[in-house]
């Protein structure tokens, strides 16, 4: 395998670039997509990890992030359903009625 | 190491070209090649089963729903419509912020050592192989051992994870209950006419 | 030193704090009490002086005082009450004339709506000055100075709604305060040098003072003493100080407060026996006092101010002869003046009363004939205070000249015998002016050559009036000691004066060393002669037939020919106007309207537009947007990031 710090910088970069995604679009459905990307690259470098290790314990913990991400999918995905059911605009920006 | 970096170019274009699309589908079809290339890292990194899962789960089964989402969230309009922008002035803040800490945290990867210099012997459960034998690491059998024996509590917690999330989404996507009738929902502080003052209030100081 | 009597004690208490009792019950029930309460307060006042009596047959020694300790805290801070001779002899004053004025003033005052409030004043200031006097260490005497200068405030001021009245009022309570910084830094410099207030203490250590030390702290005692006592230049309140009450001027103003710095002076005797540049600087303002304010006299038109200017003079008379070391002297001035002043001042109260507020002589005359009682009260204290023989104050005054010369200062001595006749100068001038002649009260002012008057007596009210005798029985009263006091001091050093007092003022050295230029009995006659000639140059000018005659026109050229600088008074208040309250003045109306806005002002408001502008700030957190709380949570993440990424994670 390459150079460990070789897999965690790619993860870093992977995972800003889900940030910039969330913090930059507003369509919600884009945003939960940027979600999915950081979580994987937090996953890239625990699988790198438990390959340098030779310790499975890093699999355990990619196969529970994977599961967590798709609970959070799933129901961040309803509630853009529910939100946005009769809504005018898709955009997260509308939302806003913790203003203040 | 060309591998190396071949894919990874593909994981980074491809991240950015999922959070850069207008239409979410693209943005859908942006992220399936990203966990295509996912996969391939962690087939390289002899994590055999989780590249399938990667597949299965991610790939298969979560953009799916996306895609579904996409079809069916409104109807008249396309999923892609935004409105006003209400922070117009937030890139700059953010682009800057996500330079800082990527910067602090590429000088801290290149600076501290992410692994002792002589691995302990030790931490390993299982051995390197060829792919396939149910002893080897990351094989789907080391990987079904380790999580029925030594790591079943997430397993476990992963099942209860699953069942929150189908109660939730039922909960919160489902169709809304049925309206009560109509005299609970008063308008507040104006009197109906004629009806009498509830003595509840009354008693209130 | 025998422990004193547990009944002398309760006595010294009780007079000293019955004063205070009555002020307090006349601040607090003025408005229920009102004349009465005036009687109340007269009442006190002599059952103090009676009290004082009773102590004083009981006898007292400068080596047996009665001391009455009273509180003690640490290091040497103990506070009481001592009554050796010299207290005594001040708080039969103050009581006793003090008692006098009370009793006068019940008349004078009769029909003022804020009688009370005159009389709270008039006990707390007989409270203060015997706080002055009684205590045994510097800080009391410290306390009661400060007392007596708020006093002195209160009782310039009483009528307070006209403004000459209260400028007159704060700006002696300025004077005074600079007189103030002079007493406490001596009194700090005191205590830092021997670690103890009583007197005991520190007369003990004086010794081992060095020379620049005790002239320091003479030199702060004595401005402290020139404030007071309207020394020069610290004088110009006293004059000014004339728009309180006549019973003021008289018991405040010319018998008590301004001794207090003869007092000081006299208290402090042993601090001065050893620093003989003190002493000749407290000669040497002495007498330029006593010169100035009898030079200020003759100009004078207004009769409290005549006596004002003569009570400087006095005054002079008095620091001129405690300054220089012949304390029992200046002592003894201070004694028959108390009677004569008093007497010459509630006299002119009677004139002022009866004339329904006139103050100017010009439009006084022919008052012998209209009052004579007045005519003959007035009379004998202008004979006491020239110094004709056989009165109170040919005695007193001969001693202090004479001690000048016998302490060694000739100068001084020459000083106080030409000032003797200028005195009897203007004095008589009053004289002839009031009580001679025809009476001018008809007379318009510009006849008189009168500025054409702000100031005019107001026509006679239907006001209820005292009982006469209310006034004149003090006033008869004083007639005996303003003739007698003298009598006291015949014998020079057996003179029964001599023996009240004893050691009390140590010996001063430079006695009898000197070979003295004229025996005593010639320098006597020299100052019968000045006297003389100033009776007869004021006859001329005033009191002849022909002088009578032309009275008026007299008047208008003598004002219109007066010089200036007695129209102006040296010009002392002009210089003090232009020094220091002119740049104080602007000082403060620069303040007000530089730094009051703009610094103060706009401090207070940027506080608040800083609190704003936090706020504004913490509202901009919360506009309800989610993309803005997450990129709250990536600056937090980043924070974090580069935290651990410079410091390390934790082991």
């Amino acid at each position: 395998m390459a150079d460990i710090a070789n897999y965690v910088a790619l993860s870093a970069l992977v995972f800003f670039i889900g940030v910039a995604g969330v913090v930059l679009r507003r369509n919600p459905l884009i945003v939960l997509m940027s979600i999915e990307l950081m979580l994987n690259a937090a996953n890239l470098a625990l699988v790198a990890f438990s390959r340098a290790w030779v310790n499975n314990a890093g699999h355990i913990f990619v196969f529970l992030v994977i599961t967590v991400a798709a609970a959070e999918a799933a129901i961040g995905l309803a509630i853009v359903v529910a939100a946005f059911r009769k809504a005018r605009f898709v955009d997260v920006d509308e939302v806003a009625s913790l203003r203040g | 190491m060309i591998a190396f970096y071949a894919l990874a170019i593909v994981l980074i274009a491809s991240a950015i070209f999922t959070v850069t699309q207008k239409s979410p589908v693209y943005s859908v079809v942006g992220l399936l090649v990203n966990f295509i290339a996912l996969a391939t890292f962690y087939f390289r990194l002899n994590a055999e089963f989780l590249g399938v899962i990667q597949i299965l789960v991610y790939s298969g089964a979560i953009l799916m729903l996306f895609v579904f989402v996409i079809a069916l969230l409104t109807s008249g309009i396309g999923p892609f419509t935004e409105g006003p922008n209400k922070l117009p002035r937030i890139a700059l803040p953010a682009f800057l912020t996500m330079l800082v800490g990527f910067g602090f945290l590429a000088f801290g990867i290149l600076h501290t050592p992410l692994l002792p210099a002589a691995m302990p012997a030790h931490v390993a459960t299982s051995t390197l192989g060829d792919a396939g034998a149910a002893t080897v690491f990351g094989s789907v059998g080391d990987f079904g051992v380790a999580l029925f024996t030594t790591q079943l509590l997430p397993f476990e917690v992963t099942a209860f994870i699953l069942m929150v999330a189908v109660v939730g989404v039922v909960v919160i996507a489902g169709d809304a209950p049925p309206q009560k009738t109509k005299g609970h929902h008063e308008p507040v502080g104006r009197r109906r006419r004629g009806a009498r003052r509830e003595p509840i209030l009354k008693a209130r100081k | 030193m025998t422990p004193p009597s547990a009944q002398s004690v309760t006595l010294l208490l009780l007079l000293w704090l019955l004063p205070l009792l009555g002020a307090i019950v006349l601040w607090t029930f003025g408005p229920q009490l009102r004349r009465s309460g005036s009687i109340v307060a007269s009442a006190l006042v002599l059952v103090s002086f009676a009290l004082t009596l009773v102590l004083f047959v009981g006898g007292t020694s400068p080596d047996n005082p009665l001391q009455v300790p009273l509180v003690s805290w640490t290091r040497g801070f103990n506070l009481g009450l001592e009554l050796d001779p010299l207290s005594l002899l001040w708080t039969l004053i103050i009581t006793g004339v003090g008692g006098l004025i009370h009793v006068y003033a019940i008349g004078y005052m009769w029909s003022d709506k804020a009688i009370a409030r005159f009389f709270a004043y008039m006990n707390f200031f007989v409270f203060a000055m015997l706080t002055l006097v009684l205590s045994d260490n510097v800080v009391g005497l410290l306390v009661g100075w400060g007392l007596v200068g708020l006093a002195s405030y209160f009782l310039i001021g009483f009528w307070f709604y006209k403004p000459s009245a209260v400028a007159a009022a704060r700006k002696a309570f300025v004077i005074n305060v600079v007189g103030d910084v002079g007493m406490m830094f001596a009194v700090f410099a005191l205590f830092s040098a021997t670690g103890s207030i009583a007197f005991g203490d520190i007369f003990a250590k004086a010794h081992d003072f060095s020379p620049s030390l005790l002239f320091t702290i003479c030199l702060a005692l004595f401005i402290a003493a020139a404030a007071k006592s309207a020394q020069v230049p610290l004088h110009t309140w006293l004059p000014d100080a004339m728009e309180g009450p006549t019973p003021v001027s008289a018991l405040i103003h010319a018998a008590t407060m301004v001794t207090a710095g003869v007092y000081l002076i006299a208290r402090f005797a042993p601090l001065w026996n050893l620093s003989p540049q003190s002493q000749e600087l407290a000669g040497i303002v002495g007498a330029l006092t006593m010169v100035l304010g009898a030079l200020l006299g003759i100009g004078q038109w207004d009769i409290k101010r005549i006596l004002a200017y003569s009570t400087m003079s006095q005054i002079g008379y008095m620091v001129m002869g405690v300054g220089v070391g012949a304390y029992q002297a200046g002592v003894l001035h201070f004694f028959t003046h108390a009677f004569f002043k008093a007497q010459l001042f509630l006299g002119a109260g009677i004139i002022i009363h009866a004339l329904h507020d006139e103050q100017d002589v010009r439009k006084m005359g022919g008052l012998r004939i209209r009052m004579p009682f007045a005519y003959w009260a007035m009379l004998l204290g202008t004979l006491a205070i020239c110094g004709f023989p056989f009165f109170s104050g040919f005695y007193s005054k001969d001693a202090v000249v004479y001690g000048a010369l016998e302490h060694g200062h000739p100068w001084l001595y020459l000083a106080g015998v030409l000032t003797a006749g200028v005195t009897a100068y203007y004095m008589f001038r009053m004289i002839f002016l009031v009580f001679f002649g025809p009476y001018r009260g008809e007379v318009t002012e510009v006849e008189l050559g009168m500025p054409v008057s702000e100031h005019a007596a107001h026509a006679e009210e239907h006001v209820a009036h005292a009982p006469a005798w209310l006034m004149q029985v003090p006033v008869a009263i004083l007639m005996l000691p303003t003739v007698a006091a003298g009598y006291l001091f015949i014998g020079g050093s057996t003179s029964p004066w001599a023996r009240y007092f004893g050691t009390q003022f140590g010996t001063s050295e430079n006695v009898a060393s000197l070979p003295l230029p004229i025996p005593e009995l010639a320098s006597t006659w020299i100052v019968m002669a000045v006297v003389a000639a100033g009776i007869v140059i004021a006859y001329l000018r005033y009191g002849a037939q022909g002088a009578q005659t032309s009275a008026i026109d007299r008047i208008r050229a003598e004002g219109i020919a007066m010089p200036q600088a007695l129209r102006h008074a040296f010009w002392f208040d002009d210089v003090i106007n232009a020094l220091f309250v002119r740049p104080a003045q602007a000082l403060g109306l620069a303040i007000s309207r530089f730094v009051d806005p703009h610094v103060i002002d706009a401090g207070v408001r940027d506080v608040a537009w800083l609190a704003g502008l936090f706020g504004a700030l913490a509202r901009g957190l919360q506009n309800g947007l989610v993309r803005a709380y997450a990129l709250t949570l990536v600056v937090g993440a980043a924070c974090f990031i580069v935290y651990y990424a410079l410091i390390g994670a934790p082991r």
